[in-house]
């Protein structure tokens, strides 16, 4: 267990309340990344965000120890299956992130400004992001939160596998699949512009 | 050289999913072999645009405070968590051994990230052995039972869910043999139903096997069940022909719930084929098949259905006089079944808006979510919510949407005293309603001011469907309003306001309220009211008396003709014991005490608009009988012509002598202003009589203010010189 986060939410349950802060603070944005991901969509996930985190200060007590870490993505994976289960309904939004529909046309005023990227690259690589949005949304939501957890929020496979509450091998066998469909629905050619 | 790599195996290599050897297997032939590594190379490249969403995301500092707000946010602690670490402390000595501790304490931290270290929880599977699967069983149901028996009467629900680190869990897949393997949901589940079988047990006697409720074979599964009339106390006027009625529909596709059912059916026999007791499998099946379908079911569409009425518990009107709109807040208890439920709205004859519907639990929002309202083609004011519990048992919920057809006005009965120089003022309340709904009990709230509607309620309330084409007016005019016309016609007669005050309950008198808003201002009536459909009820507002007031008779051809008019003044002040609460629209009528016995006459009337606090009121009360003004023009002739170098009138001065005739026939001196229009705004005035005074009223007019003795006349002249053309210049500063 991480040294600080010990000390940490052993001060929040002593009734600090810098300590949770501090806890929100340093874990927020990858939680928030991890959300958006999930979810495809950032005001839900801010509202999960805020979920995760009161759970989290609820189940504070309940927390005996191993990687902090890994025990907030848990409830962070949890919440964000679980909404995304009970509102299939949303299932239809698009992942887009500021959900701009294809009639929506680009802002007048950042067509205007001469330092602003070709609208035609802007354009293209909005349409490549969409494509691996559209097929990282299409991955059952084991496999999902497996591939985000363990590419982009960049946990270690023994860390996922804690996080979502499986073995190592499960873990591995869960990204080995999410890949090989990405494989058949990721765009061929990318050029990724830091 | 061996066989090329599959993909799949360029995928585990690049990406380190296969274990060692399978790695430098791949490693080594990579080495050896182009086109592998080409193909590894054009993955690594697919893969890259998994990059493009790598962006930074940061927490907004607001976002970041208000999450550290409502996290630390004071909830309260009930006995629930109590039980269930009670359950799960139990579930582990029974099922889980020694290995409880494994689950449950630190030690099974200490594998974390070792994974090869680490020791699996050990499972005993209790079909293997019946007697210990049936001893566990019976031990869980009535530790179970204890539990909520007692934590029952606070809150039967246990809606929480717990996050105990991943290796606290026992294995979960869900297949038959995992079932015996409780875990704490499942166990949460078995509580539920041990409880609704001990409350149960007399029916279950009578041989219907299983643990659903009775009324569940009656009102299938996975319905909204209302309470029952007969528990909701006597019946009322109106209740069972309430056009809007909630009402639990049996689901169109009966796969998903009733499945509860099914599955009990077949516990019948105490002991199964295989072995497994009856106690342990009812538990393990329940779990099974109460978990709720991920997917909604379809909303039902067909015409028919058996439904159930639950009672409105409470409504709250709020209507607003400046449009015709009306907020309906209605509370009801549902009984929910745990999974989907079907619950269906109907609004027929009503004048609703259907794109209002907004229905919300009161209780357990994180157990009962509202998931849709769907419209089914064919069938006309009807709304079906899909709502999806994890819940069993009555939860309160509220009902909201717009209404037209309800209506308020304020009126006002003023009462002079014999001086009238006082006045007694009466404010009354008439709520109107033509909603097509009855209103039993209703908290009324009635709000003063503007409101802005993109659409007319009633027009929305027009629509065949909620969303669709609306109706031509003349096919409504015939299904509704006719129908309404002739009734109000037959039960009411064609003054509805006759109806006033005809309630046999309007015994007390009605406190009314009121209170500001930001933009409007809202009057509560004390208490609850009932009003029926097509009736009018009248309700007191405030009365005050001894108002001073001040009454004028004013005189003015281009406002009024040739007649005198009686004005009321009175401000909505303190200094006239009025000024609590803004004045709303209404029509005020003013009477007049006559004769020794003080006999109430009929002085006049008129509508009045929204009177703000401190600002003034002046009633016209209408012509003035018994005080006349009669102008006359006695001598008019130019004077002081001026000529231009052709020798033509370029401006001269008019001078008009006017006798002015006032009589007051009242027993009272009256307070009269005479307002003469002089038709330019160069002119002078100069009264006959030094008593008589006058002002400028505007540019072109002048006032006289006099008194008239009752019972007399009164008669003064003045004479008045207008300038014109070249003449104007004339005109001296006296003006």
């Amino acid at each position: 267990m991480d040294g600080l986060d010990e000390s940490l939410v052993a001060a929040h349950l002593q009734g600090d309340p810098g300590a949770f802060r501090e806890l929100v603070r340093r874990y927020g944005d990858g939680v928030l990344g991890y959300l958006c991901r999930m979810t495809g969509n950032r005001d839900q996930a801010e509202d999960l965000f805020q979920e995760t985190f009161t759970k989290v200060h609820e189940k504070a007590p309940s927390f005996r120890g191993g990687s902090f870490k890994s025990w907030l993505y848990t409830i962070a994976t949890r919440v964000s299956i679980d909404t995304l289960r009970r509102r299939r309904r949303m299932a239809f939004l698009s992942l887009s992130r500021q959900t701009d529909g294809d009639d929506d046309p680009p802002a007048l005023a950042e067509l205007a400004d001469p330092d602003a990227a070709d609208p035609v690259d802007e354009l293209v690589k909005e349409e490549q992001k969409e494509q691996v949005r559209r097929a990282i949304a299409a991955l059952p939501a084991g496999q999902r939160a497996a591939l985000i957890l363990s590419y982009y929020q960049q946990l270690s496979y023994a860390e996922v596998a804690e996080a979502l509450g499986c073995s190592v091998g499960a873990v591995k066998t869960q990204m080995s699949r999410a890949l090989a469909k990405l494989a058949q629905s990721l765009p061929d050619s990318v050029d990724v512009i830091p | 050289m061996n066989q090329h790599l599959t993909e799949q195996q360029l995928i585990d290599y690049q990406f380190k999913l296969a274990d060692e050897a399978a790695l430098d297997e791949a490693r080594s032939h990579l080495e050896q072999c182009e086109p592998c590594r080409r193909r590894l190379q054009t993955l690594v490249r697919k893969f890259a645009a998994l990059d493009l969403l790598r962006e930074e995301i940061q927490v907004p500092a607001d976002l970041l405070a208000q999450t550290v707000a409502n996290a630390v946010r004071p909830r309260g602690i009930g006995i629930l968590p109590m039980c269930r670490r009670a359950i799960w402390a139990l579930q582990g000595v029974v099922f889980h051994g020694r290995d409880a501790r494994d689950t449950h304490g630190q030690e099974a931290h200490a594998t974390v990230g070792k994974p090869s270290q680490s020791r699996p929880s050990r499972v005993i599977q209790l079909y293997r052995v019946p007697a210990l699967g049936a001893v566990a069983a019976a031990v869980i149901v009535g530790f179970a039972l204890l539990l909520v028996s007692d934590s029952g009467r606070h809150k039967r629900i246990l809606p929480t869910e717990s996050y105990e680190q991943p290796a606290q869990k026992a294995v979960s897949a869900p297949s038959l043999a995992d079932s015996y393997v409780f875990e704490k949901d499942e166990l949460r589940s078995a509580d539920m139903d041990s409880l609704r079988r001990a409350e149960l047990a007399p029916r279950a006697e009578t041989g219907r096997v299983g643990l659903a409720p009775p009324e569940l074979a009656s009102a299938p599964a996975g319905n909204v069940k209302a309470e029952s009339p007969v528990r909701g106390g006597p019946a009322t006027s109106g209740e069972g022909v309430s056009p809007l009625r909630v009402a639990g529909v049996p689901p169109a596709l009966r796969g998903q719930d009733t499945l509860d059912t099914k599955s009990k059916a077949g516990t019948a026999s105490p002991q199964t084929p295989d072995g497994v007791t009856t106690s342990a499998l009812d538990v393990a099946r329940m779990a099974q098949a109460r978990e709720i379908a991920e997917k909604p079911p379809f909303a039902p569409a067909s015409a028919i259905e058996l439904v159930v009425l639950p009672r409105r518990q409470d409504v709250q009107l709020t209507i607003y006089n400046g449009a015709d709109l009306t907020l309906v807040r209605e509370r009801r208890h549902l009984t929910l079944k745990r999974g989907w439920n079907w619950l269906q709205f109907m609004w027929a004859n009503t004048l609703i808006d259907p794109t209002s519907l907004s229905l919300e639990p009161l209780e357990h929002r994180d157990a009962v979510q509202v998931q849709q309202l769907v419209f089914p083609p064919r069938l006309r004011e009807l709304g079906r919510w899909l709502i999806r519990s994890e819940i069993d048992g009555q939860v309160p919920f509220e009902l909201t949407y717009f209404t037209s057809g309800l209506a308020w006005r304020a009126f006002y009965m003023g009462t002079l005293s014999q001086d009238e120089k006082t006045m007694r003022l009466e404010s009354y309340v008439r709520v109107n309603n033509h909603s097509g709904e009855d209103y039993e009990n209703a908290q009324t709230r009635l709000v003063v001011g503007r409101v802005h509607l993109l659409d007319q309620v009633a027009e929305l309330a027009k629509r065949q469907y909620a969303y669709g084409s609306p109706v031509p007016p003349d096919v409504w005019d015939v299904m509704t309003h006719g129908r309404v016309k002739k009734e109000a016609a037959n039960r009411l007669g064609s003054d509805r306001d006759l109806v006033s005050g005809a309630f046999a309950d309007s015994v007390e008198p009605k406190e009314i309220r009121k209170e500001g808003l930001s933009e409007y201002f809202l009057y509560t009536i004390e208490g609850t009211e009932t009003i029926p459909n097509q009736w009018g009820k009248r309700l007191l507002s405030f009365e005050a008396d001894e108002i001073p007031v001040v009454s004028l008779y004013k005189y003015d051809e281009e406002r009024w003709g040739a007649q005198a008019v009686r004005f009321l003044s009175f401000a909505n002040d303190e200094d006239h014991k009025l000024g609590a609460t803004p004045l709303p629209d209404g029509a005020v009528r003013i009477y007049g005490r006559a004769g020794e016995g003080g006999h109430l006459s009929y002085v006049g009337a008129m509508d009045v608009k929204y009177i703000p606090v401190g600002a003034e009121i002046e009633l016209n009360l209408g012509p003035a009988r018994l005080v006349e003004v009669k102008p006359v023009l006695m001598d008019v002739r130019t004077e002081n012509h001026t000529f231009d170098t052709k020798g033509e009138v370029s401006g001269c001065d008019e001078v008009q002598t006017w006798k002015i005739e006032t009589a007051n026939a009242s027993s009272l001196p009256v307070d009269i202003e005479v307002t003469r229009r002089l038709g330019t705004p160069y002119w002078t005035l100069k009264p006959a009589d030094a008593a008589v005074t006058y002002e400028k009223h505007d540019a072109t007019h002048a006032r006289f203010k006099l008194t008239i003795a009752s019972h007399s006349k009164r008669v003064f002249e003045y004479t008045v010189t207008t300038y014109h053309g070249v003449r104007q210049g004339a005109l001296p500063n006296a003006n």
